[in-house]
Formats: structure tokens, sequence, C-alpha cells
């Protein structure tokens, strides 16, 4: 996409803090003789609260840029507010106008609604048609700022600028990778619940920009995004056998990935985008096989009289994780991407099921059916740290955000209801719904676009 | 009868068994509280040759109000170590003295260091008792017995006049006498100590007294004010590497006298982040109110540490 940026340089004032950190390391130069006099403090417990955060409308760089400067404080907003890590200060509430990104804000008149962070900045059409946005990071406690950009691009992008900058401020503020500027693909399921109609679709991180990518003639299922290409990976129940697809989301042409008697069905990427993985049927069987796209090699990775599906690969490629019913129930197994030796990993009361690893690589989410109840949990790779995030009638298919810090997965309240897609935290904190046009299931969270 | 006697061992056997099982397996896993930490001044020669100079203002002002506090001086001055100061004070005033000096400085030096160790761990009134007890047994012993109170007021503050009565008693004493000595001089040294508290009041903050140390409620208080501005993200990772210790320096108003400076260090960009966390909280903490003006040798300088790991324990 057509969105290139510049670091802002920190304002000429800045000077004056850059003296007192100066000041600081001289003081600290001389502290260590002072020393030995210290008293040492322990703080073992902190505050687990969302950091308050300030975010004006971005200035309008000219009359016409009114209405996108409120609109990109608005996505900032939203996008800080849901990941449940900050806590943006109602506007109302503000005592200073900002009118002047390149000078210095009045940091008591934040400090005074206790905000810890503000964001400023401004949106400016140029000559040539492109939108200029610019934005600065403060530490209103410190007075410095943390980070500063200005973006170039087409006035219809101003969505995604406002992404990116909500990833700017996250990272910064938390040290991890934002995961704003991202999509979601998931099946759209619309009309009654005996003729449901299910179509592929599309959209922000959000829930804004749904595009639909098939008509519904036919079901589809378990959409998976490729790590590296605008391609996704899904089951299709065409004529004949469900068979897994590959489609390319901006040319719309999609193919069948292998040549394959019987069913295949539970795709994934590899994480460079080069294989996929997937379940062939095989008699009441079912195995494990990866296909190269480039050669079209097929490899064959369990060969059990059981169920093996729902594979997953973790981040750096070299293991997978499965779910097999080989030891009874489906549980949660791992093994060598290149086949070998499986270990279970799951051993919690109940049945473990669509096993996903984390991007990071420290966590696989999965959904867990017992006691009449379907959950969402996360464990180690290795089996242990078990965490339940969320449990009731029906919860299902987790997908990680890009920094495996949150869960999407599908809820469905039962009844005449239908399914639609919630967020959560995978320390458990923080559930939220994510907007979709109509019900909604089986997400599955694209890389960082940028 | 047989049958008995194997029945009897058997519940013997049992007895035994189940009585050992009781005993060895009921035993309590000794809960060690987790250590506090507590304010520890490591003082050294320049300080404490300071600390003394200190004292000799204190002196030169006491003379006057000297007689009511008699017994508080001396405690206090035996702690201090003021051996400058009495040499001078020997040599100035009385030619008689010389043997003393050579008694009480060797006497007084390793008594210092220990009130110093002893007293911020432990309570005020023991470390004072037992610095005065050895050395100067014998002539407060004799100075009660003859002159009651006169002669203890003399001592500390003129320190010319005390030395003839001591030395020639000093040599032999009978031994119940020495015990009776002992126990009466206890209780003026308990008075001495709340007396020398007030006469020294001047160098309390910097050398001894309880009053002057940095209280566990104190440090309670601003750690729990620390840890109410702490803003710490769920869900991060590798939390025990966010291990974040700030340095500060305060003023006497309880604000910071220059930025915090992160003392520990880490690469991440979540460490980066967690630091700024901590600094924010140490920022926004300011002015430290409940912290006391007595104490502020030992707050001027602070580490403090900020630890998530165990808010991340599952």
């Amino acid at each position: 996409m057509p969105v290139t940026s510049f670091s802002l340089p920190s304002l000429p004032f800045n000077r004056r803090d850059i003296l007192i950190g100066g000041a600081g390391a001289a003081a600290s130069l001389l502290l260590p003789s002072l020393a030995s006099a210290q008293t040492k403090l322990q703080v073992t417990e902190g505050n687990v609260a969302p950091l308050p955060i300030a975010i004006p409308n971005f200035v309008a760089g000219s009359p016409a840029d009114g209405e996108v400067g409120v609109g990109v404080a608005q996505v900032i907003t939203n996008n800080l507010k849901h990941s449940g890590l900050f806590a943006p200060i109602d506007q109302a509430a503000f005592i200073e106008k900002i009118v002047n990104i390149d000078a210095a804000p009045q940091f008591q008149s934040w400090k005074a609604i206790n905000a810890q962070a503000l964001v400023t900045g401004r949106m400016t059409r140029q000559g040539d048609g492109r939108l200029k946005a610019e934005f600065r990071l403060w530490d209103v406690t410190s007075g410095q700022q943390l980070t500063g950009q200005q973006y170039f691009t087409s006035p219809e992008y101003w969505r995604r600028i406002a992404h990116i900058i909500s990833d700017q401020i996250y990272e910064r503020l938390t040290g991890d990778k934002g995961y704003f500027d991202s999509r979601v693909v998931f099946v759209d399921e619309t009309g009654a619940k005996e003729r449901r109609v299910k179509r592929l679709a599309l959209m922000d991180q959000d829930g804004a920009n749904v595009r639909y990518l098939t008509r519904g003639s036919d079901l589809v299922l378990t959409p998976r995004f490729s790590p590296s290409t605008q391609e996704i990976t899904y089951m299709e129940f065409g004529q004949g056998d469900p068979r897994v697809y590959l489609r390319n989301i901006e040319t719309g042409q999609s193919e069948i990935v292998g040549n394959f008697p019987g069913m295949s069905f539970a795709p994934r990427f590899s994480p460079d985008g080069q294989r996929v993985i997937m379940s062939l049927q095989q008699g009441g069987n079912s195995n494990l096989f990866v296909m190269d796209l480039r050669s079209k090699s097929t490899t064959r990775l369990t060969d059990t009289p059981a169920i093996d599906t729902s594979p997953s690969y973790a981040p750096d490629g070299t293991r997978i994780c499965f779910e097999s019913d080989r030891g009874g129930k489906p549980q949660i197994y791992v093994m060598p991407a290149t086949g070998g030796p499986a270990q279970r990993i799951s051993f919690g009361e109940g049945s473990y099921s669509t096993p996903v690893w984390s991007p990071r690589g420290d966590y696989i989410a999965f959904t867990k059916q017992g006691a009449g109840q379907f959950s969402i949990g996360i464990m180690k790779p290795d089996g242990s740290g078990e965490r339940i995030l969320t449990s009731g009638f029906h919860n299902e298919g987790p997908t990680f955000a890009p920094n495996g810090r949150v869960l999407m997965f599908f809820r469905d309240p039962g009844g005449n209801s239908g399914p639609s897609l919630f967020t959560v935290d995978i320390s458990g904190r923080n559930e939220q719904r994510v907007p979709t046009p109509g019900f909604a299931s089986d997400p599955a969270w694209s890389p960082l676009l940028s | 009868m047989k049958v008995d006697k194997t029945l009897v061992a058997s519940v013997a056997l049992h007895v035994l068994v189940i009585g050992w099982g009781l005993i060895s397996f009921s035993a309590r896993s000794l809960e060690a509280p987790p250590p506090e930490s507590m304010p520890v001044d490591i003082i050294s020669a320049d300080q404490l040759s300071k600390i003394t100079a200190g004292i000799k203002t204190g002196e030169k002002d006491k003379p006057k109000p000297l007689v009511e506090k008699i017994a508080d001086a001396r405690p206090v001055d035996d702690a201090v170590g003021k051996i400058t100061e009495k040499k001078e004070i020997v040599t100035a005033s009385a030619p008689e003295p010389p043997p003393k000096p050579v008694e009480k400085p060797v006497e007084k030096k390793p008594d210092p260091p220990k009130p110093v160790a002893e007293d911020k761990p432990k309570d005020e009134p023991k470390p004072i008792e037992k610095k005065p007890d050895p050395p100067k047994v014998d002539p407060i012993a004799e100075a009660l017995k003859s002159e009651d109170t006169k002669k203890p007021v003399s001592k500390p503050e003129a320190k010319a006049a005390p030395p003839p009565p001591p030395k020639p008693k000093q040599e032999r004493t009978f031994d119940q006498s020495k015990i009776a000595a002992l126990l009466d001089k206890r209780d003026p040294t308990r008075q001495s100590i709340t007396g020398a508290a007030l006469n020294s009041s001047a160098s309390l903050g910097a050398t001894r007294g309880t009053a002057a140390t940095l209280s566990q409620s104190e440090l309670d208080a601003m750690r729990a004010r620390l840890a109410s501005l702490w803003n710490v993200q769920p869900g991060v990772e590798h939390p025990e590497e966010l291990y974040v210790t700030v340095r500060i320096r305060l003023n006497p108003d309880r604000r910071l006298a220059a930025p915090p400076q992160v003392v520990s260090s880490g690469s991440s960009a979540r460490y980066q982040a967690a630091a700024e966390a901590a600094v924010r909280a140490v920022l926004q903490g300011q002015p430290y109110t409940m912290l006391r003006d007595e104490t502020y040798e030992q707050w001027k300088y602070m580490d403090i540490d900020f630890d998530p790991k165990q808010m991340f324990r599952s």
C-alpha cells in the first residue's frame, strides 16, 4: 500500500530536556561515591491498570482536513482503548486545545487531568493530492517527546495511517509490536439458522472496511492468512468432496491445493508462506501432509490409524502442533515439522482441539471441550502453564494477533442466535466483542501489513 | 497367650510407627517471613570524623547545662568516639591526666564501630548500655558512691576535674562493690540514654539514635505510593527480565533533586518501556510526604527496585 513514512525530529525546545539529562548523567557519575548511604526500596506490586492517554483531535493543516483529523484521533482512541492497555481520556476533560503540534504542549494542563501520555498530530492535504499525517507522542510526566513520525499516503487510506500511528504508540509505550495495522478474514453468516449463507469476508482488525471474498453459493470454513503474501487458504464444499483452496485476495483467483482423492481440510500456511500443511482423509482416519506451493510436492507427516488434524507451525518453522485422537480423546501433540515422534502436551480433563501456535512462540492456544462447556485457553509448548481465558456454551477457533498478546475467537450463545467474534488478552483480561455486519465465525488474524 | 503377645507386639509396633509418623510428618515447615529490607548506613572514617566534629560543637554549648544531664553526656561521648576532643581537652586543661587519655581512647575505639552496627537493626537502649559499661565501670561506681551526682557530671564535660578520683580506685576494688557499681550504673545509663538523645540532638540524624532511623512504616508508605502509581502491563512477555532499579536523589522538601536515573540495564524495547513506567511512577509520586525530616540523611539517596515478577506468577 502506498504509505511512506519519515521520522519527525524532536522539537528544538527539547534541548532543555537534553541538558537536564546531561546533568542527570553527571549526577549519576557522582552518585556511586555517595551510594554507600543509600536506602534500598523494593516495589513488587504494581497497578495493572490501563495507561491514561490523551488523544486530542489531530490539527487540520488546511480547513478541509478537519474531518479526517477527527477521524484519525477516533480510530487511534478506539484501537488503544480496545487493547485494554490504555485508557483514553474523554476529550471533554481536556484543558489545553492543541493548535500547533510544533510547539511543546503545556504539560501541566495534561498532568491536571492525569494523562501520562499525550498524542498530538496534524493532517494536511498536499498540493499533489496526497495526505500528510504527522504525530508526536509525549511523556507528560517527564515532558519528553517519545516518538514522532510523518506519513504520506492517498487520502482514502487515512484509516490505515491511523492504525499505523496506533501501532507506533503501542510499541513505544509497551515495548511490544502493535497489531492494529492488520486484517482479519472470517466466515460471515447471514440468514435463518437452517439456511445460513456463509461467505468469506475480510475486514480491518477493528471491524471496518468489510469486503466479501465469496458470494455464498458454496460453504466455506477455516480460512487462514498467508504470513507473507496476499493469499488465504481455506476449506470449501464445492461439487463433491470438500477441498483446500488457495485464493489471492487482491485478484480473487482461487485454485485447489493439491490433487488428492477424498477430502482435504484444516489447512494452514508455513511461517515462510511457501508451504501449506493440512489433513487428508484416508478411510476413517486422517493424516497430516505438507505441500510445497511451488514444486507441488507433497510430504506425508503422520501415518496413524487415528484422526490427526488442525496442524499449526511454530513461528520458527521447526515444529508443528496438531490435534489427534490416537490416545482416545482428542489431545494436542507436538512433533518436528519434518515428521517423527509426536509428544502429547495436553493432559487436562476433557478434549483439546484447534491448537494454534503463537507468532511469538511462547504459547499454544486451543479449544477445550469438557463438562458441557467450550473454553479457549493457552498453554506453553511443553504443555505447562495451561490457562483458560474464557468458557461458555460454545467458544472456538482461537487465532493470535500478530504480536501474540491478543486472541480472537468466535462465540455462539446457542438458541436461534448466531456466532460473533471476540478478542481477549492472553492474560484473560479485557474481553471485547469485535463488530461485524452479521454473524461471524472462524476468524483468522493476518500478520502486520507493514 | 501367644496370640496376645504377637498382638501386643503388633500393637506396640503400630503405635511406634504411627507415633513416629505423627512426629516426623506432622512437623510444620518453618515459614520464614520474607526478609524486610532494613535501612543500614555504612559509615566511613570520614563520616565518623565529621560526626565527631559535630559533637565538638555540641560540647561547647553543653558545659552550662551539663550538671543536670550528667549521666547523659557520657554515653553520647563514648558512642561517638570523641577521642580527638578528649585529647584536646586533656592537653589544654589538665597536665595530670595523661594516663587517662591513653586508657580512654583504647577502650572507646572498639566501641564506636559496634554501636553503628548494632543501633540500626536493634533497639536503642541495649547498645548504649553495653558500650559504657565495660570501660567506665570503676570510675562511675566510685563516683556514685562518693559524690553521687556531682562527679559524673564533671567527667564528661570537664575532663580535667574527674581524673584524680578514678585513678586510685580503678586500681583495686572489691568484686562485690564492682558488681554493685555495675547495677547502679545501669540505671543512670538508661536515664542518660534519654538524656543523651536530648543533648546530641544536633548529631541525631547522622550517627545514631533510633529516632533518626528511617522506619519501616515510612518505607512501607513510600512503597505503597509507588505501587499505586506503577503501571504494569498484563500479558507482557518474560516479566522476570523487566527488573528496573531507579536511583533518586531527594531534596529536603521531598521532591526529586534531579531526574531519576535508571541504573539497571536492559536492551529490549520492552525493558525501555518498563524503565519509563518506573520513572513515571517515581516522578508522579513526589513529594514523598511520608518521609520525616529527621531521617533525611537516609532518604536523600535511594535505590528503588521495581520487580514485576511476583505479579505474574501463575
